[in-house]
C-alpha cells in the first residue's frame, strides 16, 4: 500500500478522534483558555482544577451510583440470562417455546425505550422502587437482558456437547454440569458479553432520566445532561466529568478492543 | 423426557418472568391507556376508544414530529451507511497500523451518549464553539448549528454520524472479511479497473451486510431522544421534535397519559414493522 494511502488513512482517523483528543485536552485548560477563539486543542498551562472542581461538586457519589446500576444490572441479566441461553440451545422446549421467545427477545432489543416509559413508571410505582437505583436496575433489564441471552446463545452453542455427555453417564446432576463444566468454557464468552452490558448500562439515559428524580441518586448521563445548557460554557467542567465518565469504557475498549470489536459486530447481529 | 423438559422450563423461567413483567404486562398497559382519556396523570381515566388515535392525526405537533423522525431515519442512516463503507474500504486491507486505527475509529460509539452530546454542545455553541472557530480560522462565516431551524435538524444527523458509523463500520469489515480475495485476482487477471470491481464485485457481495447495518441503524435512529432531549429539547420551535421527544413532553410534563400511549403504540407498530423485517433476516441466515 501506498504510503499517500497510509498518510490519508492517518488523516481521516486523526479528523474522527479530533473530538475525543479535544475533551480529553480540554479538561485540562484552565478556565480562560477554553473559551477562547483559537483552534489549538493543547492546553498552555495545564491544570488539574476542574477535576478538583469536580470533586468537591460530588462527582463520586454520581459514579458509585452508576457502579452500582451498571455492575447490579449486568450480574442479573447474566444470572437470568446464562440458564435461559444454555435451555434455548440443549434443551427441548414445549410447542415451539423457544423459537416464539427468541423472536420476542429480539423484539424487545429493538424497541424503543420510551414506549414502554409511562407503563413501566406505573410498575415501579407500583412495587415502591421508583427513585431508587434498585429500581432501575430492574428496568434496565429491559435493555441488558434480551442482549444477553442473544449473545450467550452463540456462546453456548460454542460448548461442545461431548463434555457434558461423559459426566451424565457418571450420574452428574443438570446444575452441577452447569456450573462446573459449561461455566468455565463459556467464561470467556461470559466475560465479552458482561463487558457489553457494561457499557449498554453505564451509558443508558432514558430510563435513568424518567425513573429517578433525587438528584444524589442521579448516575452520570443524567447528571451530565443537567449541565448541559445554551447559555453556559463550563466546558472545561463539563470535559473533565465526560473524561471521568469516559475513562472505564474507552480504558476496556483498548484492553479488549480484539473481543469487543468482533462482540460489538456480532452482539448487535 | 418430561423431566428434562421440566428443567428446562425451570431454567428460562426467570428470564421470562423478568421480561413478562417488565415488558408484556406494561405493553398491555400501554395499549389500554391509549384508549382512555386522562385528565392530569393517572387517575379519573375515562374510555374514549380511538378518539386518541383520531386526535392525533389531526394533530400539527404529531405529524411535524413523525415527519422529523422520519427525515432524521432517512438522513442518518443513509450517510452512516455511506460514511462506513468507505471506511471499511479504507481499512480493509492490512497496513501499518492498522490495529492502533480500528479501536480509534471506534471510540465515538463506546461514548455514552450524553457525554457525545457535551462534546457537540460545546462544539456548536455560536460564539465560541470550536466548529465556528474552525470556521473563521479558515475565513469562513460562522453557522448558527442548533439556532436555525432549517438546520437543526441535519446539526442532529451530523452527530448521530459521527457517534454511530462505527457500527455500520464493523459490520461491513465483518462482511468484506467474507469476500473470496480469488474473486479480485481472477478480475484482476481479466483486466477490471478497481471502481468496476467495487460496483460489479464488492458491493453485490456485501449487500447483505449493507441491509443488515441499514436495517440495524434505521431502527435505532427512529428512537432517538437523548441527543435531542439535552441539545435541543425539540426546538428551535419544533424543527428538532421526534416521535420520542413528543411522547416525553405528553406523558411526562403535561401528564396527558392517554394521549401518549397512543404515541407509543404507533411507535411501537413502526418499530415492530422495521424489527420483524430484521428478526426475519436474522433467523433466516443464522446468527452470523
Amino acid at each position: 500500500m501506498s504510503r499517500l494511502r497510509i498518510a490519508m488513512i492517518w488523516a481521516v482517523t486523526v479528523i474522527l478522534f479530533w473530538p475525543i483528543l479535544w475533551m480529553v485536552m480540554t479538561s485540562f485548560k484552565p478556565p480562560g483558555e477554553y473559551v477562547s477563539t483559537s483552534i489549538s486543542i493543547l492546553p498552555h498551562a495545564p491544570s488539574l482544577e476542574h477535576f478538583r472542581q469536580i470533586a468537591a461538586d460530588g462527582i463520586l457519589g454520581k459514579v458509585m451510583n452508576s457502579l452500582i446500576v451498571t455492575a447490579g444490572a449486568a450480574i442479573l441479566s447474566l444470572l437470568a440470562g446464562f440458564p435461559a441461553a444454555y435451555a434455548l440451545v440443549r434443551m427441548r422446549l414445549p410447542a415451539r417455546l423457544d423459537k416464539a421467545f427468541l423472536v420476542f427477545v429480539l423484539l424487545v432489543k429493538l424497541a424503543p425505550p420510551l414506549v414502554l416509559a409511562i407503563p413501566l413508571y406505573q410498575v415501579l410505582r407500583g412495587v415502591h422502587l421508583l427513585d431508587t437505583l434498585g429500581g432501575l436496575i430492574l428496568v434496565y433489564q429491559v435493555y441488558t437482558l434480551p442482549f444477553a441471552i442473544w449473545m450467550l446463545l452463540g456462546f453456548v452453542r460454542d460448548v461442545a456437547p461431548s463434555y457434558e455427555e461423559a459426566a451424565v453417564m457418571d450420574g452428574a446432576g443438570l446444575g452441577y454440569r452447569l456450573v462446573t463444566i459449561v461455566l468455565p468454557i463459556m467464561a470467556p464468552g461470559i466475560a465479552a458479553t458482561f463487558i457489553l452490558l457494561t457499557i449498554l448500562a453505564w451509558n443508558e439515559f432514558a430510563y435513568a432520566l424518567l425513573f429517578i428524580q433525587t438528584p444524589s441518586h442521579f448516575t452520570l448521563p443524567t447528571y451530565i445532561a443537567t449541565l448541559i445548557t445554551e447559555d453556559e460554557t463550563f466546558w472545561g467542567r463539563l470535559m473533565a466529568i465526560g473524561l471521568v465518565a469516559s475513562l472505564p469504557i474507552l480504558t476496556i475498549l483498548a484492553f479488549f478492543q480484539r473481543h469487543l470489536v468482533t462482540g460489538l459486530a456480532g452482539g448487535l447481529k | 423426557m418430561t423431566r428434562s423438559r421440566n428443567q428446562a422450563l425451570l431454567l428460562i423461567l426467570p428470564a421470562v418472568a423478568i421480561l413478562a413483567f417488565l415488558t408484556l404486562y406494561p405493553l398491555g398497559r400501554g395499549i389500554a391507556l391509549s384508549f382512555f382519556s386522562t385528565e392530569y396523570g393517572f387517575e379519573g381515566a375515562k374510555f374514549v376508544g380511538l378518539r386518541n388515535y383520531q386526535d392525533l392525526f389531526s394533530d400539527r405537533f404529531f405529524t411535524r414530529a413523525a415527519r422529523n423522525t422520519v427525515q432524521f431515519t432517512l438522513l442518518a442512516t443513509l450517510s452512516e451507511l455511506a460514511l462506513g463503507l468507505a471506511l471499511a474500504l479504507m481499512v480493509n486491507r492490512p497496513f501499518p497500523g492498522r490495529s492502533v486505527v480500528i479501536p480509534l475509529l471506534v471510540a465515538p460509539f463506546v461514548l455514552s451518549t450524553m457525554v457525545v452530546t457535551a462534546i457537540w454542545s460545546a462544539w456548536m455553541h455560536y460564539d465560541l464553539g470550536y466548529l465556528n472557530n474552525l470556521l473563521r480560522a479558515m475565513g469562513l462565516d460562522p453557522v448558527p448549528w442548533l439556532f436555525q431551524p432549517d438546520l437543526a435538524l441535519y446539526s442532529l444527523v451530523l452527530i448521530d454520524l459521527w457517534q454511530t458509523t462505527p457500527i455500520v463500520f464493523l459490520i461491513l469489515l465483518a462482511g468484506l472479511r467474507g469476500i473470496d480475495p480469488e474473486i479480485y485476482e481472477a478480475a484482476r487477471m481479466d483486466g477490471a479497473s478497481p471502481p468496476f470491481m467495487l460496483l460489479t464485485i464488492t458491493l453485490p457481495l456485501l449487500l447483505p451486510h449493507l441491509l443488515l447495518a441499514g436495517l440495524l441503524r434505521s431502527i435505532d435512529s427512529f428512537k432517538i431522544f437523548d441527543k435531542v432531549f439535552a441539545l435541543t429539547g425539540g426546538g428551535p420551535g419544533q424543527a428538532t421534535e421526534t416521535l420520542s421527544m413528543y411522547l416525553y413532553r405528553l406523558g411526562f410534563r403535561f401528564f396527558e397519559i392517554g394521549m401518549a400511549s397512543a404515541v407509543a403504540m404507533i411507535m411501537v407498530a413502526i418499530a415492530g414493522g422495521l424489527a420483524a423485517v430484521y428478526a426475519l433476516s436474522i433467523l433466516r441466515g443464522g446468527r452470523a
